[in-house]
């Protein structure tokens, strides 16, 4: 291990994070900058009116919104819901060819070069947010142009998903070794947490406890999606005060 | 041997990023399944910027890599590598955006690489309206463009007309200088987005000049009263900011939202309590308000308030109030009992969807802050501030340019869209003597145009914008650093050039110089940087902000008489600006196209939203075409029975409805503004987007109302 950065192990091992997301339903105001961060972040390729009709857009990061009561007393619900990457994921054991898994830092992994398409995990998923590539993407040129070369383009026939920007985790392990550090708090957002305007996502470490995300996590608002389900998901959600 | 093949690198366009190109695209993309170890993400450089999709004028900034485009060169398709903008983010370092960005802050970059721009200057060879353009060189243009100009300025420089933005930017300010150097009457600000009804308010209310700034985020009751803040409303990054931190930003303490449309907008959303006033009851409603704070003297700073004001509101009828607003007496006295009994209580007034009485309801909803005592506090509502650019003054009006269109003999149409935002232009386009575009689009009014000149898009050319709602004085600039990818020209370079050929030449103000001039007005607010130095750090940081201001309380000044409008019978039509497309210009970006709308979740069009009642009385279901039809004009779209929508309105977002913008726009929809014709706030001139009244009524077709979730509603859960 460098000199300069800690080893919090007391086994020696170098500390591995545990990636998650809180978001605070009550500071969130469903405004969709998220979405359109994700799409330019991760080249997620626009569908077109037919296939969007036929059901076929994809969107890593969506907003649910559900009305309740009748007018003048109605209410909406809403939540930004992505890819829960979950502890104990319902897509990872469906898939035959080991295709997506939890690595050791948390993150619901999506192989496109190991998928073969079967949409078993899309099934699986109770978030649905899992995607399946119909068609190779396309570009009217020169929007590819904007295509962020280190996002990887996924081909025709594969499963696509959120990966918690898994790219802006590797840069920032990158830059804390070329400064002979180790990740701090905060240096790793995702596009849609760094987007958000209203401040209302957090990324981070949930197994180091000075961490925001632990901090919001532990905040008395917290529960996760579908929680019955056992999925035991990533992604805290911080319920609206009343 | 492929096409690729023959492909040749033909060198370095920008002096941006220019590291680590690759040779083929293929190797550009990293494949997930190489070891972590292997991965390398490309070298980087960040730029500040200004995004200039709405006046919020947000500071960004972009990234730039290294990139590669085919372009043809003499008859052979070549490679060439460019550095490219690869995303947008909010400047960390501007007190507006914070480092945070919109839905349409981010979808600027679909302008930029958008298919649809236009690759040089063109002129008119068939009918206007027809669309039939060839290429010409910018000599060409300038030469006859120049002789056009030259012989109206000699003749009657008042029929000269200049359309653009109601912005505070040098590119306005060099509008100005252009059309002061022809002896023409400065521009006119045209199109949704002008907040001319707050600035009236301001002025009449608080005798401020500009719009307030409200400091939410230290309030503990929030009223907004029209005002979509969340959404679309003057600055939707540091509103929503601002939001987050009233409600969970202060420890045990959370702030209240009571919000007043006419829509279930995105703020209405996020309220604590919706009040769903009805179109045009906005004034009824502050007024009946502000009665009760006043009659059963609730207000805190009642004795401080104008005379003239509290007469206003005490002699308002509150039964009137409540059915000119569709709001019971009994909310509008416990909202006004809320207000009266908040630590902190603030209202935001604004209007999100201008009425012929908006510049009225507008004052009188900031009014109330006067019986609260509100005004230069903390948790109240402060002055604008004054970015000492002096381009704040330079804002152009709306007023009287319908008028002005009819007799114009050279109009000039900048970053506007009248021929979309105000249909019944089209006439007064078509018998125009010369029309110039500066349009980057073949757009519904360039269509008219006898010259389109295309300006560079904003993220290839410089800028200096002062933001419509600041917390601090702050300019927001940006250097070039971005070649152009095509062969287009900077409007305000362009316009030195035409001034010059019709004999009345000009100097363009650069951004260096009116930083220097800024530099010269801070006098000891710039420290003790020299100019040179102020100049390269405000270019590097992207911008300059000042120190917080305090602002003493100003005073009322001509607060005039309300006009409260009875309500009109159902149905009425009302089109609004979506978080989406903005007034419209959003459309033909794809990454919006393809964002669910909020409230009905479609996607590649707009839907007409009726209330579910009237949806059963036409006996129709979301996708069932019906037609709209007022005085003015009429439309067919696909339904959507928003479960929010108020009994008797029928609500419509802009954006669709294009007759031309390119291939993700053009015959898109129907576009609401054909319903709602060409009325006016009475008192500013500006736009209004309704009430209209109309029939609806059910066609016997069915389309396509596509969305991204069908479900309104939490499906019941299934029992086995």
């Amino acid at each position: 291990m460098a000199e300069g950065k800690r080893n919090p192990e007391e086994d020696g091992s170098e500390h591995v994070p545990q990636w998650a997301m809180a978001i605070d339903l009550d500071r969130c105001t469903g405004c969709e900058a998220c979405v359109v961060a994700c799409s330019a972040e991760n080249n997620v390729p626009t569908a077109g009116q037919e296939q969007a009709a036929m059901g076929r857009a994809k969107h890593w990061i969506r907003i649910d919104r559900y009305y309740e009561g009748e007018f003048p007393n109605i209410k909406v619900k809403y939540r930004p819901v992505l890819c829960q990457h979950c502890d104990n994921a319902p897509c990872e054991p469906v898939c035959p060819v080991y295709a997506t898994y939890q690595n050791a830092e948390g993150l619901n992994v999506q192989i496109y070069n190991r998928c073969i398409g079967t949409r078993y995990c899309a099934n699986n998923c109770p978030y649905t947010v899992r995607f399946f590539d119909w068609f190779a993407p396309e570009w009217d040129g020169p929007l590819d142009l904007q295509l962020n070369p280190d996002v990887s383009i996924r081909p025709a026939g594969v499963v696509e998903k959120c990966t918690f920007c898994a790219h802006r985790i590797k840069r920032a392990k990158l830059d804390a070794d070329a400064e002979d550090r180790d990740l701090a708090d905060g240096d790793v957002q995702p596009a849609c947490v760094q987007s958000c305007p209203a401040e209302a996502m957090v990324f981070g470490d949930m197994s180091d406890s000075h961490s925001k995300v632990s901090k919001k996590i532990e905040s008395g608002r917290s529960e996760q999606l579908l929680s019955e389900l056992g999925t035991k998901p990533r992604v805290y959600y911080l319920r609206k005060a009343d | 041997m492929d096409r690729r093949s023959f492909f040749k690198v033909v060198g370095t366009a920008s002096g941006g990023a220019m590291t680590g190109a690759c040779g083929k695209q293929a190797q550009e993309i990293i494949p997930l399944l190489v070891p972590e170890e292997e991965i390398v993400p490309g070298v980087e450089a960040w730029h500040p910027s200004v995004c200039q999709e709405c006046g919020a004028g947000c500071g960004t900034i972009a990234r730039l890599m290294a990139s590669e485009r085919e372009i043809e060169v003499e008859g052979e398709l070549v490679r060439q590598r460019i550095a490219s903008i690869k995303k947008l983010e909010g400047n960390p370092l501007d007190p507006v955006s914070g480092g945070r960005l919109c839905a349409r802050g981010h979808a600027a970059l679909q302008s930029l690489y958008n298919p649809d721009r236009l690759q040089g200057p063109m002129k008119r060879v068939g009918s206007r309206g027809e669309g039939r353009f060839e290429p010409v060189s910018w000599e060409t243009a300038i030469g006859e463009v120049g002789d056009a100009l030259a012989a109206t300025v000699n003749s009657d420089p008042s029929k000269v007309l200049f359309l653009t933005q109601s912005r505070a930017t040098l590119r306005t300010a060099n509008i100005a200088r252009f059309l002061n150097s022809l002896g023409a009457p400065a521009p006119s600000g045209i199109g949704v987005g002008d907040f001319a009804a707050e600035t009236e308010a301001s002025r009449r209310a608080y005798g401020w000049n500009g719009i307030p700034v409200y400091e939410i985020q230290d309030s503990t009751l929030l009223l907004s009263i029209g005002a979509d803040f969340l959404s679309g409303w003057v600055s939707p990054v540091l509103y929503s900011r601002r939001y987050g931190h009233m409600r969970q930003g202060r420890r045990e303490l959370r702030g209240r939202l009571i919000h007043a449309e006419s829509r279930f907008s995105l703020t209405a959303w996020n309220a604590d309590r919706w009040l769903p006033v009805w179109p045009g009851g906005e004034l009824a409603l502050a007024l009946g308000i502000g009665h009760v704070l006043v009659t059963e003297k609730l207000a805190p700073a009642l004795a401080e308030a104008p005379q003239e004001l509290v007469s206003a509101y005490a002699e308002t009828d509150l039964e009137a109030a409540s059915s000119d607003s569709g709001i019971p007496v009994a909310a509008i006295q416990e909202v006004a009992a809320d207000l009266a009994s908040a630590s902190a209580p603030l209202v935001l007034a604004g209007a999100s969807m201008v009425r012929r009485n908006s510049a009225d309801a507008v004052t009188a909803a900031c009014a109330l802050n006067l019986l609260l005592g509100n005004l230069g506090k903390a948790g109240g509502v402060i002055a604008p501030s004054v970015s000492g650019t002096r381009l704040e003054s330079t804002r152009p009006s709306s007023a009287g340019w319908v008028e002005r269109l009819a007799q114009a003999a050279v109009v000039f149409v900048d970053r506007v869209n009248p021929a979309y935002s105000s249909p019944s232009s089209r006439d007064a386009l078509s018998g125009a003597g010369t029309v110039i575009s500066f349009s980057s689009f073949l757009d519904d009014t360039s269509l008219f145009a006898d010259w389109i000149l295309p300006d560079h898009d904003p993220l290839e050319g410089t800028a200096l914008s002062v933001p419509d709602a600041s917390p601090v004085p702050a300019v927001t600039a940006a250097a070039a650093f971005a070649a152009p990818l095509y062969d287009s020209r900077p409007t305000e370079t362009l316009l030195a050039a035409l001034a010059g050929a019709a004999g009345k030449p000009f100097e363009t103000l650069e951004v260096d110089a009116s930083l220097v001039q800024l530099h010269a007005e801070l006098d000891s607010g710039a420290g003790e940087a020299d100019a040179d130095s102020f100049v390269a750090e405000s270019l590097r940081q992207g911008g300059w902000s000042g120190e917080r201001l305090v602002h003493k309380s100003a005073q009322a000044s001509q607060l005039g008489a309300f006009r409260p409008e009875g309500k009109q019978d159902p149905l009425v039509f009302q089109a609004y600006a979506s978080l989406q497309f903005g007034e419209g210009s959003g459309a033909n970006r794809p990454w919006l196209q393809e964002l669910p709308d909020p409230a009905s979740s479609a996607m590649w069009g707009i839907p007409v939203e009726l209330d579910p009642g009237t949806a059963e009385k036409l006996g129709v279901r979301n996708g069932d075409i019906v037609q709209v039809e007022s005085e003015y004009g009429s439309l067919q779209g696909p339904v959507y029975v928003n479960p929010a929508g108020i009994p008797g309105v029928v609500s419509m977002a802009l954006g669709p409805g294009h007759e031309n913008y390119g291939r993700y726009a053009s015959g898109r929809g129907a576009n609401p503004m054909k319903v709602v014709g060409d009325i006016r706030d009475r008192k500013t001139g500006a736009s209004a987007l309704g009430p209209t009244r109309v029939i609806v009524s059910r066609t016997k077709g069915t389309g396509r109302l596509i969305q991204f979730s069908r479900e309104d509603r939490v499906a019941a859960p299934h029992r086995v």
